[in-house]
């Protein structure tokens, strides 16, 4: 445009281009020129350049100046090859700056090839893309105007102002060679028409023009015109994303994708993936070839024998081996023998001796360490577990069958002393351990020992007896030898006490020698051979006894206990035909027992247990004899404190316990209490016979009757009261005001003021809260009615805590749960649908991005939509993956969101 | 059932078109669909709306299939006694329906007299075909009513104050003397339950493996029997009771009590759900009706009430006693009275009047009534034995397989077994309403914040505190000292609140004394210097 009226010489161009482009892009120029030139020339010029890129830079006005000179020679020098040059790319732009102009493609510049008849001549043209006077094609345009964008971008002005500069220098490479004298104007051109027809018309529309030069429109400035370029390019994107919309709608509202159904996903086991394996790596191939050596597969395929032939062992190791077998097996056979030949040894004693050797010598390892004790007792506990299981040594072998029907009398010593220890082994056996827990199971094992001692042959007994009671004696004199020591703290330690308790054991003692004596008499007694009284006191009862013989004794204390009751408490008692209080001797015996069972309490109560210890000491020896000799002492007076299988557990505990027994009657006489309600009951039964007409088949008890009589009285107000209770207890009711004494009444007018307002309102405020409070309960209009408001807080987890996800309103969402789902209460149709998931996909199968399909956009939503991936697609299946990630995630958020 | 014509209308009325049909098969649907679908049309979220519009769609199907099944697979329906011109249903006697029914439903009323074994109580396990028997003096049995065999029949030679099965009839538990027992079908005893104690009254809840009993110190237990847990026990403090009551539809126990109240147990609430004053003397009696919403009691105030359990409300009084109440499956209600028995029939809108009446021998007081499942028959236990009855329209006329199968066979008793293993309810199930399970937990009141909840507070404080930026003061006040301090007390500020708060929840720990005192403080000045 404005080209034609600019003239410039060759200098001034060279000068202005040199200038122009030192200034703004030194670099920048020479890759350019350098691209332009024919690098095969390799000539001096651009070597010098290259290094100069390469070494340390120059200042400005130096390279300047350099690059002044630098220009002619290169221009000349370059002329001369440019001709019949390819131009080929050799990298040698420093690429920093390459980096710094983004701008640049720099791939395209790479693969770029000049036509072979480009000229040198050119190299300015391509900047002349406005006036068509380009030599070369659209290449060149392009570039140009690639060029001026990067001086925009390196400059920051705006691109005419280098359109000017590249004008000019498009004209001063046009005219280069032609003219190289003055500018030329139009003028100039004009000057040869002169005086030709038409020739002032001419120069007057010039100089017209000259004067009011033609306006071209300015080009949108840069943001409009992208504006407009995003515009176009919206409605583009738009038009091409609307066709998606059907599918992406049909796909979202689809209740159930299946994605890739018909999809073949090869291997699924490790064994065919393991087929495929080959080997890469040399070890990998080493282990391929002994694995598929031909002689150990075959090995493998016939039975595996053939493989120990290809084990190599030497012969030393082998002959090691054996030899230590023949050890082993010599040695094994050397205490076989020792076994056989221990067996076979007759001797009684040798036996014996061994044996005891053997229970001694666990007995010793458990003093020296917890382990062992630990063991044996486990043993043990074993061991008791199998005696209650086999009952093996309870005289049911055919041996002591054979023996106790012949009788035990008749039987000589040693048999008699074999069944005892049986017995005696039996009872060991059975003996529970203090370390069990006392289960309800115990009156069962009781019940064992009790039938056992039925059995025993009253010789024995007497015997027993005899030992018993010695022992006993004995146990009494150490025990009032022992009794003298004196608690020497806590309460016992005051000195009234120590009086006291000094008072008391004179008493005691006294108490025991009476006892001595009657041991004696008692002794005595035995002796004289008063054999026949001990079956009789058994059976001096003289009634029925169905139960078993366990509860005899229990029994008879329990009646002493309900004499005064007179009727037998327990319901078991109807079972059994009560008819007592017929035997006066019995009745005796019953208050004698009264009477030392008083004595013996008291003694309890001193904490005399030693006295109670030792006896159960002795109650614990003898094994199961004991209880049997409680029935033979009908007049003992520590009867009851055996009689309730002391053997079992030999403990205070039991003493105690029954102590406590003895002392709680009253507890006995509740029960008694608690009993007669059956009695009623069955009176009741009675009752129904002779058609009564009672409604309550159970009596109740005096405070029970006066209340049911009186129970419509007062019923509501009781009921008013309880519901007050209750919501006093939740909403508490706030405390009156009221001053801490003394305070705020020093004067009159203090006290006549009452209490400050600020608690009065308080007290308004808690009242009204609670009044709320109240007002908001279930039950708070019914009279009658008390609903209980606490939360349970194992049920809340029954609860959701806050509202699902999509939902915002409670009740869609409890409408929506209303229905079961389970296959119980839905037809196979329904039920499947209700609970397929939203997606349904095989693991392993890749999904796919989404394909275009065309879809009906009216189509009925529910139906499930299979998605099928087209296989053929190979080579867009390529594609994808090369494009990574972003594809492959593109195919559910399409779904999803 | 099929029954004899002329007495009951068996026969449901043909659909005379065939539009009738889907009219009424939209009526059983409607009842299938449990309530309406919500209003979808005031839901913004469009894709919630969809899937919530297809799910009521499903819904809809599944309803219909359900109707369509009950039309076609459950033909029969109860039929009641029809009174023509004058007669009254209640006039009708026991021997004219039994001379009218045919063979084998005459066999299912019969009389059963045991004078020695005291008042019988009896229970029908859920299919109704195993009866248990129980002897106030000690006597068990277990009957098959199918083929009226005798079972197992035995002696406890104890009180048997309640007997009630287990899951199904190879186990009952027996509330004996001092412990409930529970026995095998062979009259083997598996267990004795001590900890119930002396239990008055058992109930059985089938769906949670719950045995429920009740004992002379009003101690409520529920123990699991399938693990053996002892689930929940708790002390009525209402008084001795023996009026236990399980309510089918939500598993809750109802207790009557002396003083005129009726409690509702859960075994996760220590104390009662609901308590009643239902009437002015004790409770005699209470049964619940299956839906669940109807409870009736009986009190010593000459009182029969209806109650909905809606609401809570009294529905009807009635005048007169009653020893034992019972709702058959399809709400007749059974009262029995000294030897006196009447059945109510609900005449709509809940209003019961009477529908027959039986008088036993005089002189037998009757202890139990109970609805035979799946039968129009009446059980009664009374003092000289058991009775039972036919009450036509009593029992549902079908039974579905899957809850109750009177003609089972071994295997499927076993399948059965395990289901209802498999579906075993927790206890914390057992609600007052439980469709309220999976709603949303009504806010609390006041809900403490945890603490975690408290940390982030208190730092958000902190975090303010500090970003709080001060004025520039005048010279001498602007030190950076000062500064920093103003800022660290403004941090301490913010941070008081939570500390004051914590300190507070943290429990007054008690402090122990070194030494036991060993005296009392009286008499500490006595004791002796311990010489050192």
């Amino acid at each position: 445009m404005a080209r034609k009226t600019i003239t410039t010489t060759k200098a001034d161009k060279k000068k202005q281009r040199n200038s122009a482009l030192s200034k703004t892009l030194n670099a920048k120029i020479s890759k350019n020129m350098s691209k332009k030139k024919n690098l095969k020339s390799k000539n001096k010029g651009e070597r010098e350049e290259r290094r100069r890129r390469t070494g340390p830079r120059l200042p400005s006005a130096m390279r300047k100046e350099l690059e002044h000179l630098n220009r002619g020679d290169s221009d000349s020098e370059s002329e001369e090859f440019r001709k019949d040059d390819v131009y080929e790319y050799e990298e040698d732009a420093p690429e920093e700056e390459s980096r710094k102009n983004r701008r640049y493609d720099s791939v395209e510049n790479y693969e770029y090839e000049l036509p072979e008849e480009f000229e040198d001549e050119d190299v300015p043209s391509d900047e002349g893309e406005d006036d068509g006077i380009r030599s070369d094609g659209s290449d060149d345009g392009q570039e140009g105007d690639r060029h001026t964008r990067m001086l925009e971008g390196i400059t920051g002005l705006p691109g005419e102002a280098f359109e000017g500069k590249e004008r000019k220098k498009f004209v001063a490479s046009d005219f280069q060679g032609e003219s190289s004298d003055g500018r030329i104007s139009i003028h100039d051109l004009l000057d040869p028409l002169h005086g030709k027809p038409g020739y002032s018309s001419l120069r007057k529309r010039l100089t017209q023009l000259e004067k009011k030069p033609m306006t071209v429109q300015a080009p949108l400035p840069k943001v409009e015109r992208e504006k407009l370029e995003r515009k176009v390019a919206y409605e583009h994107s738009k038009k091409d994303m609307t066709q998606w919309e059907p599918l992406v709608k049909r796909n979202r509202e689809a209740p159930t994708l299946y994605f890739g159904e018909d999809v073949n996903l090869g291997y699924s086991t490790v064994g065919a993936i393991a087929a495929e394996f080959e080997p890469r790596t040399e070890f990998e191939k080493k282990m391929a070839l002994l694995v598929r050596d031909p002689e150990v597969v075959e090995a493998h395929k016939k039975d595996g024998a053939r493989l120990l032939e290809l084990n190599k062992i030497s012969i030393e190791d082998q002959k090691d081996r054996q030899n230590q077998l023949a050890k082993m097996r010599s040695l094994l056979f050397r205490h076989e023998m020792k076994a056989k030949h221990i067996k076979k040894i007759k001797s009684k004693t040798y036996h014996r001796i061994l044996k005891r050797e053997r229970l001694k010598a666990p007995s010793a390892e458990v003093e020296m360490d917890l382990e062992a004790a630990k063991e044996i007792a486990m043993k043990q506990e074993f061991k008791r577990a199998e005696e209650r299981m086999t009952l093996k040594h309870k005289n049911r072998s055919k041996w002591a069958k054979r023996i106790l029907k012949r009788g035990l009398t008749v039987q000589d010593e040693g048999t008699r002393a074999a069944i005892a220890e049986q017995l005696n082994q039996h009872a060991l056996l059975t003996r529970k351990m203090n370390s069990i827990k006392d289960t309800s199971s115990s009156d069962e094992s009781s019940d064992d020992d009790d039938s056992a001692d039925d059995e025993l042959s009253p010789g024995m007994k007497k015997e027993r007896a005899l030992k018993l009671i010695n022992k006993a004696k004995e146990n009494t004199l150490k025990a009032l030898e022992d009794g003298d020591e004196l608690p020497k703290s806590g309460v016992f330690a005051l000195p009234f006490m120590e009086r006291g308790l000094k008072k008391r054991q004179v008493a005691i003692e006294e108490e025991a020698r009476l006892a001595l004596q009657e041991y004696d008499a008692s002794l005595g007694q035995l002796e004289t051979g008063d054999d026949v009284e001990s079956p009789k006191s058994v059976k001096v009862s003289g009634r029925k006894v169905f139960g078993p013989p366990k509860d005899k004794p229990q029994q008879s204390s329990k009646r002493m206990e309900s004499y005064n009751v007179g009727r037998s408490s327990d319901s078991e008692d109807d079972f059994v035909s009560s008819d007592h209080a017929d035997d006066g001797q019995e009745v005796n015996n019953h208050s004698q027992e009264l009477h030392l069972g008083a004595a013996f309490h008291d003694d309890s109560e001193n904490a005399h247990q030693s006295l109670f210890n030792s006896f159960d000491d002795i109650v614990k020896e003898p094994g199961p004899k004991t209880t049997y000799e409680v029935a033979i002492f009908a007049s003992d007076s520590w009867k009851k404190m055996k009689d309730e299988n002391v053997v079992d557990d030999g403990n205070m505990k039991v003493v105690a316990v029954q102590n406590v027994e003895k002392l709680g009657q009253g507890g006995k006489s509740e029960e008694v209490d608690q009993d007669s309600g059956d009695d009623s009951e069955e009176k009741m039964v009675d009752g129904f016979l002779s058609s009564s007409s009672k409604h309550d088949n159970e009596l109740l008890s005096q405070a029970d009757l006066l209340h049911s009589a009186f129970a419509g009285d007062d019923v509501e107000a009781e009921f008013e009261k309880d519901k007050m209770e209750i919501l006093d207890e939740e909403n508490p009711e706030p405390e009156k005001p009221v001053l801490i004494p003394g305070w705020g009444q020093w004067t009159h007018i203090q006290q006549k003021k009452g209490l400050p307002s600020w608690m009065l309102k308080e007290h308004e405020n808690a009242k009204r809260k609670r009044d709320e409070a109240l007002q908001k309960r279930k039950d708070a209009n019914l009279k009658h009615l008390i609903i209980s408001e606490k939360i349970d807080k194992k049920a809340e987890k029954l609860l959701v805590k806050s509202l699902p996800f999509p939902y915002t309103s409670k009740e869609v969402y409890e409408q929506s749960i209303r229905m079961p789902i389970g296959p119980e209460y839905n037809p196979a149709i329904t039920a499947g649908a209700l609970t397929r998931p939203m997606i349904v996909k095989k693991a392993g199968v890749i999904i796919k991005p989404i394909q275009y399909e065309e879809v009906d956009a009216h189509e009925k939503p529910d139906q499930p939509k299979h998605i099928v991936h087209k296989s053929n697609t190979k080579p867009k299946a390529k594609k994808a993956k090369t494009g990574g990630g972003k594809h492959v995630k593109k195919a559910p958020v399409m779904r999803s969101s | 059932m099929t029954m004899n014509e002329e007495i009951m209308n068996s026969e449901k009325p043909v659909a005379e078109n065939e539009q009738d049909i889907p009219d009424e098969l939209d009526l059983k649907a409607r009842k299938y669909l449990r309530g309406s679908g919500a209003n979808l049309e005031t839901l913004r979220d469009k894709k919630l709306k969809g899937q919530l519009a297809l799910r009521e769609k499903l819904h809809g199907q599944s309803a219909k299939a359900a109707a369509k099944a009950e039309k076609w697979l459950m033909p029969s329906e109860e039929g009641y006694l029809e009174p023509e011109g004058l007669e009254k249903t209640w006039m009708i006697k026991q021997e004219s329906i039994l001379h009218e029914v045919d063979i084998i439903s005459s066999r299912k009323a019969f009389d059963m007299i045991l004078p020695d074994l005291g008042p019988y109580n009896m229970e029908y396990t859920s299919s109704g075909r195993y009866m248990l028997v129980g002897g106030r003096k000690g006597h068990l049995a277990m009957i098959d009513m199918l083929s009226m065999e005798l079972i197992k029949e035995f002696q406890v030679r104890e009180t048997v104050r309640d007997v009630v099965f287990l899951q199904n009839e190879q186990f009952f538990a027996a509330a004996q003397k001092k412990y409930p027992y529970i026995y095998n079908r062979h009259g083997t005893e598996i267990h004795c339950l001590k900890e119930h104690g002396a239990a008055l009254k058992l109930q059985f809840l089938d769906k949670h493996f719950l045995l429920v009993s009740v004992n002379k110190f009003a101690q409520l237990h529920y123990q699991d029997v399938s693990t053996g847990v002892m689930v929940a026990n708790y002390r009525t403090g209402l008084g001795r009771t023996d009026v236990m009551r399980v309510n089918p539809h939500n598993a809750v126990i109802g207790l009557g009590h002396s003083g005129g109240k009726v409690t509702m147990w859960k075994p996760t609430s220590v104390k009662p759900l609901v308590t009643m004053l239902c009437h002015h003397g004790p409770v005699t009696a209470i049964a619940f009706h299956r839906g669940g919403q109807l409870m009736a009691t009986a009190g010593m105030d000459r009182k029969i009430k209806l109650w909905d359990l809606r609401k809570f409300g009294v529905l009807h009084t009635y005048h007169g006693h009653a020893r034992t109440l019972d709702f058959s499956q399809k709400g007749l209600l059974a009262i029995g009275n000294g030897s006196q028995i009447q059945v109510w029939k609900d005449s709509g809108n809940q209003e019961y009047e009477s529908y027959m009446t039986h008088a036993m021998v005089k002189g037998y007081q009757i202890g139990k009534l109970s609805f035979r499942p799946y039968e129009d028959v009446l059980g009664i236990g009374h003092s000289m034995g058991i009775s039972s009855i036919l009450i036509p329209g009593s029992g549902e006329p079908n039974f579905d397989t899957f809850v109750a199968n009177p003609y089972e066979t071994t295997k499927q008793r076993r399948e059965k077994e395990v289901h209802a293993l498999l579906d075993k309810l927790q206890p914390e199930t057992i609600m007052l309403e439980p469709s309220r399970i999976g709603t949303v937990r009504p806010p609390r009141k006041k809900e403490k914040p945890t603490k975690k909840e408290m940390e982030e507070e208190m730092e958000a404080a902190v975090e303010a505190a500090k970003s709080i930026s001060f004025k520039k003061k005048t010279k001498g006040r602007n030190k950076p000292s000062k500064r920093t301090k103003k800022k660290e007390e403004e941090v301490f500020k913010a941070k008081r609140p939570f500390l004051e708060q914590q300190t507070e929840e943290k429990p007054y720990k008690k402090q122990r004394t070194a030494e036991e005192v060993e005296l009392p403080k009286a008499l500490q000045r006595f004791s002796r210097k311990k010489a050192s």
